[in-house]
């Protein structure tokens, strides 16, 4: 149970990975690495392909095609093998709810079959971990949704796995509870596990040592968050402030070197591929209206920007080819 | 197969069943209902069949003839006709089941030595009450045949003449002849059917769409774990109503055991696991409550009713669906229930059902455990 | 409304109807129970195997044998020499019964005594013992009704006229008395209701189970438009059903509907509303899709067993007898036992009905009442 089990430091080799349901293409020949230790981030929206994949690497739903090793064994032949190794938290923190906090952390103690000697001790860490002290004898039933997620995850690591698969994890659970949950995964990576998360929040990818892009079943983009705010998109943000910023889209969405204008905060985000060009485009045009404006500056794109950018320009590769197949 | 995951399944299964008493208020009520009806008010025997007489003679003789069926403990007179009219409201509006008409001149024929006859008029709809009330009917009939005939022959030759056979009925095993006696014990294995069909059809199900299963399956938890651990407390469940049921039987009902108590929880114990695996086997295939509940009802419990000799007898039954009850492990374990309650046979005997109930339920758990697969779709 | 009910209502169709098993389950399952019933259900009595213990083996006591086989009501299985092996083929309950004679059987009949034959009855099935007692009694009887004319003749000379009694007898509306004349008609209505009762309770508390309940809370929907949602579909189910089942009844199984289709369809209509009453009112009982089942099935065997189906009322303990009063099963088995094998009208039916539709009312108005609480 300890990360020796994990070939060449890698912790998750997939190559060409794929899934169909009746027709249906849900993961369509992806490939990525992840490496031992890392905090591996999924981000897509509902439907991208997120679940069907982290299912296919747990073992729990067969592949259609492609290769994959979780732990150095193989996803296709050694699938009952990898679940020694792994730690799954389902979408739906499936914990039994009428079933108390320690009845459950003493069922997956027993599936698990952790030592007699340790037991005790795993128990207590997940309780401390977990914040359940007082709770240990209620029903799972009746916790709140951060409580209820934390369990989930204790209960997923009570056999210490060296790698860790988190299916949207923080979904419907309070903020700050979020932040409570990704400083315990980062308490786990510092201590050598692999985690593999999938989300569709995007300020949570910002967390990850790495994180893959999958968007229709395909994986668009796969960098850390650094490179790919700076590397991977073509076009530039500019940030603006002005007055009447609804009015003042109206207007800017209009002119040709602007690629796409939205409301941000109190102010716009407009998307251009040519900085020089869109700003000075904007100021004569609104000008001209009386409008006034504070500033136009460049900023590093969110990571929301690149995906969007990234979603967009795969979306228009992917029009015609549709068309033909048609 | 590991004992410790084995035994958290098991154990999470225990609480589960605990942590709804509705459920399992339900599993031990429904036994123990259907006990107390089969035991007190539902009987096959037949008896009060409601009479409606349309006596034209009214003669000490018609009078007589009538007062033999009235007198019975089969027949219940109901009222007394007038007409045809009468007799036929009667039937209709289920006032009787029965009419007797006696025509004018019953007397004379009789005294006359001419040939008499009545007619008997039945409402065939409850074709069983019908049958064993013509029955009573031709009896009661034929007795006062019989007397008159010895009457006229006295009064002919004055002597006293025997009827040449003397038919000596006896019963064995259910001499009192009494369907709860036959009844109760063919019912402790309806009862095991039911309970598999309700409780253990739903739990592997309900798993599924609670979402738990998906959690389950990513485990190192093995099939065989999974099943075995479910299945040991229904397992328990199963058993308690089987004791529920005898001790009902015995103090409640006092339907005799003639064989060995022993033999009878041992034989439960044999039975039990296959019905339960078979409800669980439903599970694993469905995966959605409401289409587990309806296939194992089909599956279980109609079989066990209908075809498991528990009411019907499978002698009167046709070749066809006789060979098909051979493939229904109720059929064998009613036979095994009857067989020690009333007969109070032993292993000798019953081996070979035996035998048969341990394959049967090997297979089913073995199926079971095969048809269970780890992963989604 | 009327467009949410329609949606409503197609929402739940579809939920039925998608799964192609659903769509199995629901159609093939009553068609399967009606024809096991249809041939197993029986309580004639054909085939008596029965063990020959002929100690006399003399002609009279053959002859006497033949008869018996001769009735086409008992076969032979095995001619027994011994006490033992007779006793081992009742055991093993190979035989029913045992005809014994004793020997010098012919030579009592002979010399104008009474003779002894034993019939010896296997009672375990205690209904079918009674029903082999009666036939084997008067095979014997007739037997020896003949003898003793034959001896009359002999002794005296004389042949009595009168052959004492006979007894005409005539059966009616189910002139063979055929138990599946019985059974088939009041089969359709347990499976109407079981179908009905099942999805109605299932169904209601599949979504609190799921936890769709509380978008369908927060939805404007009314309670009234939830309910009819809910049963609509159950009830439709229920209608085709029971058609498709009546449909084989006759065209199959040869069972005739003697009285009015309109009255039947009718008194369906009033049945499926306590039915559904019911599957309403115990899915407001419950939380989970088990304890709606267990619940369902609690009151279901009664039900069935209470309503006169297989077990005559008038043969209960009084105090059942009342309670059968609120059972809508006991009913609807008299009015449809009475449509399609008596013919009668709503002139003898309506107490029958009108029982029904007061129980409907009840359920319904009840259920809705407390559905109103958990939705308002």
């Amino acid at each position: 149970m300890t990360a020796e089990s994990v070939k060449n430091g890698k912790a998750v080799v997939v190559h060409n990975l794929e899934r169909r349901f009746d027709g249906f293409v849900a993961v369509n020949r992806i490939s990525f690495e992840v490496s031992a230790g890392e905090v591996f981030g999924f981000l897509g929206p509902n439907g991208a392909g997120k679940s069907t994949t982290i299912r296919m690497l747990c073992g729990i739903l067969a592949p259609s095609g492609g290769q994959g090793t979780v732990a150095g064994l193989d996803i296709w032949t050694q699938a009952e093998r990898i679940k020694y190794h792994i730690g799954y938290m389902s979408q739906k923190f499936s914990l039994y709810a009428d079933l108390t906090v320690e009845e459950n952390i003493n069922f997956y103690s027993g599936i698990y079959r952790i030592e007699p000697s340790r037991k005790q001790e795993r128990k207590e860490w997940v309780i401390e971990m977990a914040g359940l002290k007082e709770h240990r004898h209620s029903l799972t039933g009746t916790l709140s949704g951060g409580w209820k997620q934390r369990l989930a995850l204790g209960c997923a690591i009570l056999h210490e796995p060296p790698i860790l698969f988190l299916d949207e994890p923080t979904s419907g659970v309070d903020p700050i509870s979020r932040r409570r949950f990704w400083n315990l995964i980062y308490e786990l990576s510092g201590k050598g596990v692999t985690v593999f998360v999938t989300t569709h929040y995007m300020d949570e990818a910002e967390y990850c040592d790495r994180i893959g892009l999958i968007y229709r079943g395909e994986l668009i983009a796969c960098s850390t968050p650094e490179t790919l705010k700076k590397e991977y998109m073509p076009e530039t943000v500019l940030d603006m402030q002005c007055d009447r910023p609804q009015e003042a889209m109206d207007l800017i969405e209009k002119l040709p070197a602007v690629r796409e204008v939205a409301l941000f905060g109190k102010g716009l985000h407009i998307v251009t591929e040519h900085s020089d060009e869109a700003t000075a485009a904007i100021r004569s045009r609104l000008g001209a209206e009386g409008y006034h404006i504070e500033h136009i500056d460049v900023i590093v794109p969110s990571l929301e920007d690149v995906f969007v950018s990234l979603i967009e320009t795969h979306d228009r590769m992917e029009k015609p080819l549709e068309e033909v197949k048609r | 197969m590991k004992f410790r995951r084995f035994r958290a399944i098991a154990r999470k299964e225990f609480i589960h069943i605990f942590r709804d008493p509705l459920s399992l208020g339900m599993a031990v009520a429904i036994p123990m209902l259907l006990l107390v009806l089969f035991g007190y008010a539902l009987t096959l025997d037949v008896d009060n069949v409601g009479m409606i007489v349309w006596d034209q003679d009214e003669t000490p003789t018609s009078r007589n003839f009538i007062s033999r069926f009235g007198g019975s403990r089969y027949f219940n007179i109901r009222g007394y006709a007038q007409n045809y009219r009468d007799v036929v409201r009667a039937l209709d509006t289920r006032n009787a089941m029965s009419a007797l008409v006696i025509p004018r001149g019953f007397e004379g024929q009789i005294g006359a030595e001419q040939p008499a006859s009545v007619q008997l008029f039945f409402d065939g709809t409850d074709a069983n009450t019908a049958t064993l009330a013509l029955g009573y009917a031709e009896a009661v009939a034929s007795e006062f045949s019989i007397e008159v005939l010895t009457r006229q022959l006295k009064m002919v030759d004055g002597r006293h003449m025997v009827l040449p056979l003397d038919v000596r009925p006896r019963v064995w095993f259910n001499a009192e002849l009494e369907s709860k006696n036959f009844i109760v014990p063919g019912l402790i294995a309806i009862i095991m059917m039911i309970i598999s069909a309700l409780l253990t059809s739903l739990t592997i199900a309900r798993e599924w769409e609670r979402g738990t299963m998906e959690q389950l399956i990513s485990t190192p938890v093995k099939s065989s774990e999974l099943i075995l651990g479910k299945l040991l407390p229904y397992f328990a469940v199963g058993m308690f109503d089987v004791l529920l049921a005898v001790l009902m039987g015995e103090f409640l009902f006092n339907v005799p055991l003639r064989g060995s108590v022993v033999l009878l929880f041992i034989m439960a114990g044999i039975f039990i696991p296959g019905v339960l695996a078979l409800g669980m086997l439903v599970s694993i295939l469905t995966k959605s409550q409401l289409m587990a509940s309806q296939m194992a009802m089909v599956l279980t419990f109609v079989p066990a009713m209908l075809l498991s000799g528990f009411v019907f007898p499978i002698s009167n039954m046709p070749k066809v669906i006789q060979f098909v009850t051979y493939l229904i492990p109720a059929r064998y374990y009613v036979a095994i229930q009857k067989g020690i309650y009333l007969k109070g046979i032993g292993l000798r005997y019953l081996a070979g059902d035996a035998i048969l109930l341990v394959a049967f339920g090997m297979v089913i758990i073995f199926l079971a455990i095969i048809k269970f697969k780890k992963t989604l779709n | 409304m009327f467009e949410r009910i329609r949606h409503m209502l197609v929402k739940e169709f579809i939920q039925i109807l998608r799964d192609p098993r659903m769509r199995y389950f629901i159609f093939v399952p009553p068609i399967i129970q009606l024809f096991i019933f249809g041939y197993a259900a029986t309580m004639d009595v054909r085939h008596i195997a029965t063990a020959v213990y002929d100690l006399d083996n003399s002609v009279a006591s053959r002859e006497l044998v033949g008869r018996f086989v001769g009735s086409g009501y008992f076969d032979i299985f095995e001619h027994v020499d011994t006490n033992e092996r007779a006793t081992e083929l009742m055991n093993r309950s190979l035989v029913r019964v045992i005809l014994r004679f004793d020997a010098g059987f012919q030579s009592s009949l002979l010399a104008g005594q009474s003779a002894p034959v034993q019939l010896i009855v296997d009672g375990t099935d205690s209904n079918t013992a009674g029903v082999v007692l009666q036939y084997g009694t008067k095979i014997a009887q007739q037997f020896s009704k003949d003898r003793f004319t034959e001896r009359l003749a002999r002794t005296l000379g004389v042949t009595p006229a009168s052959p004492g009694l006979t007894i005409q007898t005539r059966t009616w509306f189910n002139e063979n008395l055929e138990s599946r004349s019985f059974y088939i008609p009041g089969l359709i209505a347990i499976i109407v209701m079981l179908t009905t009762l099942t999805l109605t309770s299932m169904a209601v508390v599949r979504e609190k189970e799921i936890g769709t309940m509380e978008q369908v809370m927060v939805t404007p929907i009314r309670p009234a438009e939830f309910i009819l949602g809910k049963t609509v579909p159950s009830a439709t189910i229920g209608i085709i059903d029971m058609i498709i089942i009546a449909v084989i009844a006759v065209l199959w199984f040869g069972i005739p509907i003697r009285g009015s289709y309109l009255l039947l369809l009718f008194a369906t209509g009033l049945y499926l509303m306590t039915s559904l009453g019911f599957g309403l009112l115990i899915s407001t009982a419950c939380q989970t899709q088990q304890q709606a089942l267990m619940i369902t099935f609690f009151f279901f065997f009664p039900a069935v067993l209470l309503s006169g189906f297989m077990f005559p009322i008038q043969n209960m303990p009084r105090i059942v007898q009342w309670i059968t009063c609120v059972n809508p099963l006991r009913y609807f088995m008299v009015i449809i036992r009475g449509i399609f094998l008596k013919g009668i009208g709503i002139d003898i039916l309506w107490p029958q009905m009108l029982a029904l539709f007061l129980i409907g009312v009840a359920t319904l108005f009840l259920a809705t009442k407390r559905l109103h609480k958990t939705l308002a």
